[in-house]
């Protein structure tokens, strides 16, 4: 038999395919833009279950905006599960990141066919969007630079920084922050600051095409965490970016501050360098005072003014942290390994942080849900709303709160309720009409006309 | 004389509060509507036309279906629509019974669409499908009833699901639209309308969904039905089936066109034994070879003829052994069988007039240990055309694969580790082994949807679904 097959088919026909990559190693080098295309494929291939690839829209130059999501039913929003978002690359020069969710998209899927308890139940219970590069024109011009480059020479800060039209895509974003200020002083909504959206963008000339891509994504998804890969520097930053009276550093506090916080520490505490307290400042004249446990806020660090970030927390229910994970923009390849030890754990970390705070549904007396119903918390000036199913994650530190739940026509309802630091409290709402109130009351009012006229006799 | 005047006044006053009071009384008369007019007039004719009848439930509908939700689709939404129209409703031959599955864009989630500026909320189904449902052909003129026979058919057939025509007759009969002479004659058309979709579908050589649909109308069906009344259609329209599936059987075997690649279908759980059954059957996709074995019809020739054959399905079975477990690529498999009928073709031509054993051969005496030893000399011929046959391949494989030798491994390895991962879940679970046609059907369905999209270009797509088919 052997014999046979051996001269049968001989060394012309077997290219043999190598069985050595079952084990699931990830191997640690760029991707350009078909590579990274092949690599989300090919994780897609291995885990069709429970992936899903698609696309919000394109470059300026004609580069497909790329998303892997994960969870046990892609493309579905599941009434309950809340939804997040990493996104990388958005400065196409700053590259870790992007490597780092393709390297992330990989873990998870071996993790998951491994039977990594966390992992598994992760996914299950989160929609998880990965969107390796924002800012994939960007990048290619970044990494041809690179690569004429000899190693270890140090890049330009900005070759690549911008999208193709040389827009800075983290400027880019209405600022809504000028706003929220205006409305602290004087009165007016606390959220959701952009009212008739969609058509404002589409008209709106001067945001790019990857800028309006992200808008309408954050717009048509109920997003509720998410995070902004940067490089550069090493810290989490939160909002809000851009300071009160315009001054270059101030702490500019948001209502969420204490969350905020937490939020970055959870990512921080798990990256040794990025908590390191002696960690040198990248640059020798770098000022990082505003950085303490890793964490830092973007006012305090330094303003910024039309960002991503604060734009996902005021004009939807989405907070958003960013996180600056390398000093060197494009570092060597040979450290990209290193990079993905570093922020493994807190990549993962802090997408279970999405399970935090107060959850559930809010509904009518007949169980109808009530969808874009708000959700406030006492003491807390930033209002969440209602998803479609009338299903709310609001976020929150421990604590004891008082949340209400109300929507035009209807009462509103307080409950009370005890947060711990996880998973999420349910608590859910019934909301009841005002025309309903108004047909008791009226029934009552009959029974008492009725009682009336029958004791008085008439 | 005064009373009597206060009298008649008095009369006369009584009498005009008693013409106010009642005129006052008497209910206004509400105009006379367009609606009143034409319900009036419904009630006056007793047959219309069916485009008319379906015209107006067309506008009636319409009015509807602004309030549904997606979900609700198929037949409920149009017996809404149809209850709420006209009672009246004798019909010549077909009830005017339509469907629509007009797709209202869902708000939920806009990954479906890669559109940028416009309607970002239209979900992944309601842009591919076009309306099969809807109720006016392509040039905007109302259907006629054999149409709608037609479109329920096809209707049927696309879901796999005879139940939906069984939903259907049984609410227009719950709701008095039809009556049960014409749900049987309804049901006969339709019966008839099917099978010749099927028929005509399997001579197209689509023979998974064939078998995926005479599976499927094997299916009992729900149990919105009215029992009794239903039984004994239902159960002729089985019966109309079960020699549809006999048909079908017989045409496939009769098939002799199927490229190589559907081995894999057939063969795919059963190992490596050559049952003598099917054995020709295999054999049946090498054209050329199957001529050379015909050649070889004379009684001296048989045992020859035997030898061939045998050789040759074990060699068969030897490049799915390898496939399975990995020592080639399937595509490489697919290719290397293709081209040795291709090969055989040629060596026969070439070797035409002369006789058809060569007289000597230097070739060694590897070959099968179980096969007679009288058969060497086929087994040598043979052995020399797949020596010729590995030289082709491997002129044309490197021109197959140069553009993307590390991506087809690479997906290649994915999907592998994918059916791995499959085939420990399920036995973990205790379930039955996974489904391999429904994961092939969804991957397929998934990767042309990828394409549109621009997420994988089309060689891509091709490579990841020879990939599965092989499989």
């Amino acid at each position: 038999m052997k014999h046979f097959l051996a001269v049968v088919f001989g060394a012309a026909l077997v290219t043999l395919v190598s069985a050595a990559g079952t084990d699931g190693a990830i191997s640690f080098e760029y991707h350009r833009y078909e590579e990274l295309r092949k690599a989300l494929v090919s994780v897609w291939l291995q885990c069709p279950t429970i992936t899903r690839i698609y696309t919000i829209g394109e470059s300026f130059e004609g580069r497909e905006l790329l998303v892997l999501e994960m969870s046990d039913n892609p493309g579905t929003h599941e009434p309950g599960e809340p939804e997040f978002k990493y996104i990388a690359n958005m400065h196409g020069n700053e590259a870790v990141g992007r490597e780092l969710l393709i390297y992330l998209a990989q873990y998870l899927c071996n993790q998951y066919q491994q039977g990594n308890e966390t992992i598994i139940d992760l996914i299950h219970n989160t929609r998880i969007h990965l969107m390796p590069s924002m800012n994939p024109d960007g990048f290619e011009k970044a990494a041809s630079q690179v690569k004429k480059q000899h190693p270890g020479e140090i890049k330009d800060w900005f070759v690549g920084r911008s999208n193709a039209q040389g827009v800075d895509l983290n400027r880019n974003f209405p600022d809504l922050d000028r706003i929220i200020y205006i409305n602290e002083r004087e009165g007016g909504a606390n959220n959701h600051l952009l009212q008739n959206m969609k058509k404002a963008v589409d008209e709106n000339t001067k945001l790019a095409p990857e800028t309006k891509a992200v808008i309408h994504w954050i717009m048509d998804i109920p997003f509720v965490l998410s995070a902004n890969l940067h490089g550069g520097d090493v810290v989490a930053n939160y909002p809000y970016d851009e300071t009160r009276t315009g001054s270059t550093h101030e702490y500019s506090a948001s209502p969420d501050d204490v969350m905020f916080k937490s939020l970055a520490r959870a990512y921080s505490m798990y990256n040794p360098v990025m908590s390191d307290p002696h960690r040198a400042p990248c640059r020798k004249n770098d000022d990082d005072s505003s950085f303490k446990d890793g964490i830092t806020n973007g006012g305090a660090w330094y303003s910024v003014p039309g960002g991503m970030q604060d734009f996902n927390y005021l004009s939807s229910n989405c907070f958003e942290i960013t996180l600056e994970l390398s000093c060197d923009k494009f570092p060597n390849e040979e450290t990209l390994k290193s990079y993905w030890e570093q922020n493994r754990n807190s990549l993962v970390n802090y997408i279970e942080q999405v399970h935090r705070g107060v959850k559930g549904f809010v509904r009518d007396l007949q169980g109808n849900p009530i969808s874009n119903a708000t959700v406030s918390v006492e003491g807390i000036d930033h209002d969440i709303t209602t998803a479609k199913d009338g299903d709310y994650w609001r976020l929150l530190a421990p604590g004891n709160y008082k949340v209400a739940a109300s929507a035009p026509g209807y009462l509103t309802v307080i409950k009370k309720v005890a947060v711990p630091y996880s998973p999420a409290t349910r608590v859910d709402f019934e909301l009841e009409s005002l025309m309903e109130r108004k047909e008791e009351e009226r029934e009552e009012l009959m029974d008492w006309w009725k009682m009336m006229s029958e004791t008085l006799n008439f | 004389m005064a009373s009597k005047h206060v009298g008649l006044f008095v009369l006369f006053q009584l009498l005009a509060l008693n013409v106010v009071s009642q005129t006052s009384a008497f209910p206004t008369p509400t105009p006379a509507s367009a609606d009143d007019k034409t319900v009036y007039n419904r009630q006056l004719t007793e047959e219309r036309p069916l485009q008319e009848q379906i015209a107006e439930a067309d506008s009636v509908k319409a009015a509807v279906q602004s309030a549904e939700s997606e979900q609700n689709h198929d037949d409920f939404t149009m017996l809404k629509s149809l209850a709420e129209g006209p009672k009246s409703k004798e019909t010549t031959e077909v009830p005017a019974k339509k469907r629509d599955d007009q797709y209202i864009p869902d708000e939920s989630d806009s990954t479906k669409s890669r559109r940028l500026a416009e309607d970002y909320d239209s979900t992944k189904n309601g842009m591919d499908y076009d309306d099969p449902e809807s109720f006016r052909q392509i040039d905007g003129t109302p259907l006629t009833a054999d149409a709608i026979v037609q479109k329920i058919a096809n209707k049927i057939y696309e879901e796999d699901d005879r139940g939906v025509f069984d939903r259907i007759v049984s609410k227009l009969l719950k709701l008095g639209l039809i009556t049960e002479n014409q749900a049987d004659t309804l049901e006969y058309k339709v019966a008839e309308a099917l099978q010749d979709l099927i028929t005509k579908n399997a001579k197209n050589n689509e023979i998974e969904d064939v078998d995926q649909e005479a599976r499927g109308a094997q299916d009992d069906e729900d149990s919105d039905t009215n029992a009794d009344t239903w039984e004994p259609p239902r159960r002729r329209y089985e019966e109309d089936e079960d020699e549809e599936d006999d048909e079908i059987e017989d045409e496939v075997d009769r098939d002799a066109e199927e490229d190589g690649d559907n081995i894999w279908d057939r063969d795919a759980e059963d190992g490596n034994e050559v049952s003598p059954e099917d054995g020709l059957q295999d054999l049946q996709y090498f054209p050329n070879f199957y001529r050379l074995l015909k050649s070889l019809n004379s009684e001296q020739d048989t045992q020859e003829r035997e030898t061939l054959i045998t050789i040759m399905k074990t060699l068969i079975d030897f490049v799915k052994m390898m496939v399975k477990y990995g020592t080639i690529t399937p595509e490489e498999g697919v290719s290397y069988l293709e081209n040795l009928d291709a090969m055989i073709a040629m060596q026969t031509k070439n070797k035409l007039g002369k006789p058809l054993l060569p007289p000597e051969f230097t070739g060694p005496n590897e070959k099968n240990l179980d096969e007679d030893d009288n058969t060497k000399a086929e087994a040598a011929k043979m052995q020399k055309e797949y020596e010729n046959l590995k030289d082709s391949t491997k002129e044309e494989q490197p021109s197959a694969e140069t553009n993307r030798p590390g991506k087809s491994e690479t997906y290649l390895e994915a999907i592998r580790k994918n059916i791995e991962w499959l085939k420990k879940h399920n036995k973990e679970e205790g379930k039955d082994d996974y489904d391999l046609s429904k994961l092939k059907d969804f991957m397929d369905q998934q990767v042309d949807s990828y394409i549109e999209k621009g997420i994988i270009a089309k060689d891509e797509g091709d490579t990841i679904k020879r990939i599965y088919s092989s499989l």
